[in-house]
């Protein structure tokens, strides 16, 4: 009887603080982004041709972000049953943009105005026991360059 | 180089689905699903291991049974210790006339010295009745009650069935065993597991009552007084059963109900057959141990 109340609590702290979380997260991700449209990001291997003499930088935003007992439990149902897992797509876009938006944020600080061979890296952190997943890190990384054509 | 810097629409990536609606619906799939798989399953094993003759139960699961009503047994022995079982042994062997028992069920009746005010029968036919029931008890007619009850547990072979029924529920809840993230999701298999074999421990219970019920009016001519233990179960624990979802036995009150119904629908009558002295007396050693110059 105790063990349905406390899964019950946790369900419903999970369902109600972690949706409030990441809709602010997800607020202030879009505030972001808008800020820094104007910084470009490019998947190419190799640089554009530049008119300047270049000062090129590695450049890296990462963020880890742990997973709340509701999403866990429809995780694990879905487990059973198959098919998408719904609430991992929003945290994980909630990681990719956020590692994107920091590593511009870096670039920003050195004076770049595009990021060049931008890749993202996403690694799970357990802890230790194999079958919980604890938490999610994503890394993106890139070379900063300034140009005046990009501006 | 060319290249465009369009603004990013939202919900790409995202699928847009409620997530408590999601929820509800993986829930209800799930244990839909589970609980149509054990109730199948317990019905199977139902059948298939009443087809077990119990000849053979006696002899391969007597000793697990035996065992077990001697872990029951207190450590103390009084004097009279066997003029009780005998006496319980005779009553359990008149009933089992009544019941029309099959041919080759024995009944082997255990009396242990323990205040626990329960009785119950597992395998092998072995039936444990205890002291605190022995107390609880007004009269024969509620005593014969609660041996055909268990009398006809052991008619319709619930023990090997209840048996039969935890293993197979279980190694199938074993072979899930790591399957999904964590071990939250295991034990929401195995608690909709025991609620839906619950269903079925209940409806044993129920039967049993009926029969019993039957037995008595063969016995005694009516069927009144059966109801006393009960009530007296119902005093000593009022409030604190749990719900009836999450036990083997239906509520007390129902069960009260339900033989107040046949009782309606049948004999009764106000004059119930007396205990004998030998157990009147363990009465009143219990009443002589709760005075609060004994204690």
């Amino acid at each position: 009887m105790y063990d349905l109340i406390i899964f019950l609590v946790l369900l419903g702290l999970g369902y109600f603080v972690g949706q409030a979380l990441e809709k602010s997260h997800f607020r202030s991700i879009i505030k972001r982004e808008k800020e820094l449209r104007h910084l470009l990001t490019f998947s190419n291997r190799y640089p554009p041709s530049v008119t300047e003499e270049q000062n090129a930088q590695l450049v890296s935003g990462s963020v880890v972000i742990s997973i709340d007992y509701f999403k866990q439990i429809v995780a694990a149902l879905r487990a059973l049953i198959g098919g998408r897992i719904t609430s991992y797509e929003s945290l994980l876009e909630r990681a990719r943009r956020e590692a994107l938006l920091r590593m511009k944020e870096e670039a920003l600080t050195l004076g770049a105005n595009i990021i060049v061979n931008v890749k993202l890296e996403t690694s799970s952190i357990t802890k230790g026991q194999r079958q919980q997943v604890g938490c999610v890190e994503v890394l993106a990384y890139g070379t900063a360059l300034h140009d005046k054509q990009f501006s | 180089m060319q290249y465009s810097n369009p603004e990013i629409p939202e919900g790409i990536n995202v699928t847009q689905v409620h997530p408590l609606k999601e929820f509800f619906t993986l829930i209800a799939g799930v244990a839909g699903l589970v609980i149509v798989v054990v109730f199948l399953l317990a019905i199977t094993v139902q059948y298939l291991v009443t087809l077990i003759p119990f000849e053979k139960e006696s002899q391969w699961l007597g000793r697990m049974g035996e065992s077990f009503t001697a872990s029951m047994q207190s450590d103390e022995t009084s004097d009279n210790h066997q003029q009780i079982e005998d006496y319980l042994q005779k009553m359990a062997d008149t009933l089992s006339e009544h019941q029309r028992l099959p041919e080759g069920m024995m009944i082997t009746v255990h009396y242990s010295e323990a205040d626990t005010v329960n009785a119950f029968a597992t395998l092998g036919g072995n039936i444990v009745i205890f002291k605190g029931l022995l107390q609880t008890l007004p009269h024969e007619n509620a005593l014969a009650m609660v041996m055909a009850h268990e009398i006809a547990h052991i008619k319709h072979r619930h023990p090997i069935v209840a048996l039969g029924r935890g293993v197979a529920v279980g190694l199938v809840l074993v072979s899930l065993s790591g399957v999904g993230d964590g071990v939250a999701v295991q034990q929401l298999l195995g608690n909709l597991s025991m609620l839906t074999t619950l269903t079925f421990s209940r409806s044993q219970e129920e039967l049993s009552d009926r029969e019993a019920l039957g037995v008595l009016t063969t016995m005694y001519g009516h069927v009144g007084g059966a109801e006393a233990l009960f009530e007296a179960l119902q005093t000593e624990y009022e409030g604190r059963e749990p719900p009836q979802i999450l036990s083997t036995h239906p509520h007390t009150e129902k069960r009260i109900e339900r033989i107040k119904e046949i009782q309606a629908a049948m004999a009764t009558d106000t004059e119930f057959k007396p205990l004998p002295g030998f157990i009147l007396e363990l009465k009143k050693a219990n009443e002589k141990d709760k005075q609060p110059g004994n204690e």
